[in-house]
């Protein structure tokens, strides 16, 4: 959601052209009596009233809530009861909090590793094609819309130990099997390669339409100066895509902060807690042990990174939209 | 001005010459092979559900079935009853975006142009749930649907798709760019609030809509944790991707890859076919 706050000004000017069209010159500087603006209200918050509802209930609620929860012993038939700080305390005390907090860490520097640039180098090379350009942006999208659950569930047979056909080709290639998802030393690289394979698609179409935004005469004076095809790459090309890196590093990172997919469907955190994440433990402490409230106290935690990482990428966005205006 | 969409960082000129060829060649092959490895785990799943279990256990890459093995799919359709999950998937899809764009719409007219008293500060509590994403209080969220009743039914993945606080922001800049004395003038013809959304600032919002409709869509389809959650006991009511993760271990390997590749194929179709309005919700921000 956060992603999609990028570019949204965009359609703007193209709508206020069609708007324009159908503009009624009579009304122009029409005074509202006091009597319609009190009429205004009333309608204005009739609108606003399911939202408002629906917020109070699915959101800002449950937000308030979960901080209530988090210094209660909470139960769902029965009492609810007041015990301070003792869910913190429980949660600092396990040794798993560490855990899957450097685990997070470690999950963002191996998806940045891989991740990161691959859509960048993608979206040039496709930039660069005379022809099929539709259709290498479709393709490298496709992953991304099919269902999480199945991309997933397919991927398990292919990591799969025994005669799963990645295993079968390394055989083919003389190289030993590999236990892609119980070795503790490569299971979070393996899941980060399910998810850079679900997501740079998306990322390359974000690249590409501001590469398609470089006007070519910047590209022909760099040529009269000389600049060879390198050169205009590094000079003209990457300087230009600058923003919109910082910008999708940051989602980048606040995304592997809410991993939970892939290790509750193909490794339920394990081995050995290799890639137990914040989320999946919030989930086996609310779901699995019915413990809401120190469920509650990890959602905390993790609503407050997630709030930091969020306004660093509104400050860096409100940067970004200073200079290019 | 002209801009570089009919050309990249290499020049007609260039390629003309053995360096840049080469350059490009790189590239065509680079992109190609990417192309397959991408959509090879699609392939692997198509195929590998056409073959017998037997089959699929032999080792050594054998991608294609010596004999397609089509009635893995009619085992499919009848055990696992992909036409009930499908409908399932599509109920959930139509009241979640049902519900989500009238709520949101009503507010975004609301705060757009009607600007009640107060509006300022909902604005801001609505923006607010922005700065959080819904992963970091889905426990509370779950006990107040718990609270209300709203397990083992519908309502508990309609009611909470009501809040989108981006559809809210998006729907509000597009009312915000129309100009006033289009609503002025309908004003003055005696139009109430809701007709004059309804006549004159729905219809010229409709390629937001489309938009938001396809994404909404594509979004229900691959949602997975809060259905699982809400509809955890009532199996028939199940969507896709809840009913696919339930098949695990009871149904031969095979079988069970012919309907993830089922499953695969309705959102793949629409994201085949639309993709036109999901390139143009990117220029928008949506995706």
């Amino acid at each position: 959601v956060l992603g999609s706050l990028i570019t949204f000004g965009k359609g703007k000017d193209f709508m206020g052209t069609v708007a324009q069209k159908r503009l009624r010159t009579r009304s122009l500087g029409v005074r509202l009596s006091k009597d319609t603006r009190w009429q205004r209200d009333i309608a204005g918050w009739l609108f606003l009233l399911p939202a408002v509802i629906l917020f109070f209930l699915f959101a800002w609620h449950p937000i308030v809530q979960g901080v209530i929860y988090s210094f209660q012993n909470v139960k769902l038939q029965g009492e609810t009861t007041w015990i301070g700080l003792r869910n913190y305390e429980r949660m600092l005390a396990d040794p798993v909090f560490g855990q899957t907090w450097l685990n997070a860490i470690q999950f963002t520097l191996i998806s940045i590793t891989i991740g990161f640039l691959s859509p960048i180098i993608v979206a040039v090379c496709v930039n660069e094609m005379r022809v099929a350009k539709g259709f290498f942006r479709l393709v490298y999208f496709l992953p991304s819309v099919i269902p999480g659950v199945v991309s997933l569930l397919i991927w398990r047979e292919i990591y799969s130990a025994n005669n799963g056909i990645l295993n079968e080709a390394l055989k083919l290639l003389g190289a030993p099997p590999q236990l892609w998802l119980q070795n503790p030393a490569l299971v979070k690289f393996s899941l980060v390669i399910i998810m850079t394979w679900g997501g740079f698609g998306g990322s390359v179409l974000v690249y590409l339409a501001a590469l398609q935004d470089i006007p070519a005469e910047l590209y022909e004076a760099s040529e009269i100066d000389g600049a060879d095809p390198f050169a205009r790459l590094w000079y003209m090309t990457l300087p230009h895509l600058r923003p919109l890196m910082t910008v999708l590093l940051i989602l980048q990172i606040l995304g592997m902060m809410q991993v939970f997919m892939e290790p509750y469907i193909l490794t339920n955190g394990g081995p050995v807690n290799s890639t137990m994440t914040p989320v999946l433990a919030i989930y086996t402490r609310a779901f699995t042990n019915a413990d809401y409230g120190l469920a509650s106290a990890w959602s905390v935690t993790l609503m407050l990174v997630l709030l930091v990482i969020s306004i660093v990428y509104f400050a860096v966005n409100r940067a970004n939209e200073r200079k290019r205006s | 001005m002209q801009n570089s969409w009919d050309r990249g960082i290499l020049t007609s000129m260039d390629l003309r010459r053995t360096e840049g060829r080469i350059i490009y060649i790189c590239i065509v092959i680079f992109l190609v092979l990417l192309a397959f490895t991408t959509i090879f785990p699609f392939i692997f799943s198509l195929t590998a559900g056409l073959k017998t279990s037997v089959e699929y256990a032999r080792s050594g890459i054998n991608l294609f079935p010596a004999v397609p093995q089509w009635q893995n799919y009619e085992v499919v359709f009848d055990r696992i009853n992909i036409p009930r999950t499908f409908a399932n998937t599509m109920i959930i899809a139509v009241g979640e975006l049902t519900m989500q764009l009238t709520v949101s719409t009503l507010a975004a007219y609301s705060l757009s142009r009607l600007k009640p008293r107060g509006w300022r500060v909902i604005m801001v509590a609505f923006m607010a749930t922005i700065m959080i994403p819904g992963i970091a209080y889905f426990v509370p969220l779950y006990v107040n649907v718990v609270r209300l009743g709203l397990i083992n039914s519908y309502f508990g993945l309609w009611l909470p798709a009501g809040v989108n606080a981006f559809v809210i922001l998006l729907l509000k800049n597009f009312y915000d760019s129309l100009p006033q004395e289009l609503f002025d003038a309908a004003k003055i013809d005696g139009a109430s609030p809701l007709r004059i959304l309804w006549s004159v600032a729905l219809p010229l919002a409709r390629p937001i809509y489309i938009v938001l409709i396809i994404t909404g869509f594509l979004g229900s389809w691959n949602s997975y944790l809060w259905p699982m959650l809400v509809l955890r006991t009532a199996t028939d009511m199940h969507p896709v991707s809840v009913a696919i993760q339930g098949l695990t271990q009871s149904f031969p390997i095979n079988i069970r890859l012919a309907a993830y590749t089922v499953a695969a194929i309705p959102p793949l179709l629409v994201a085949i076919l639309t993709q036109r309005y999901l390139r143009r919700g990117l220029s928008l921000g949506i995706h």
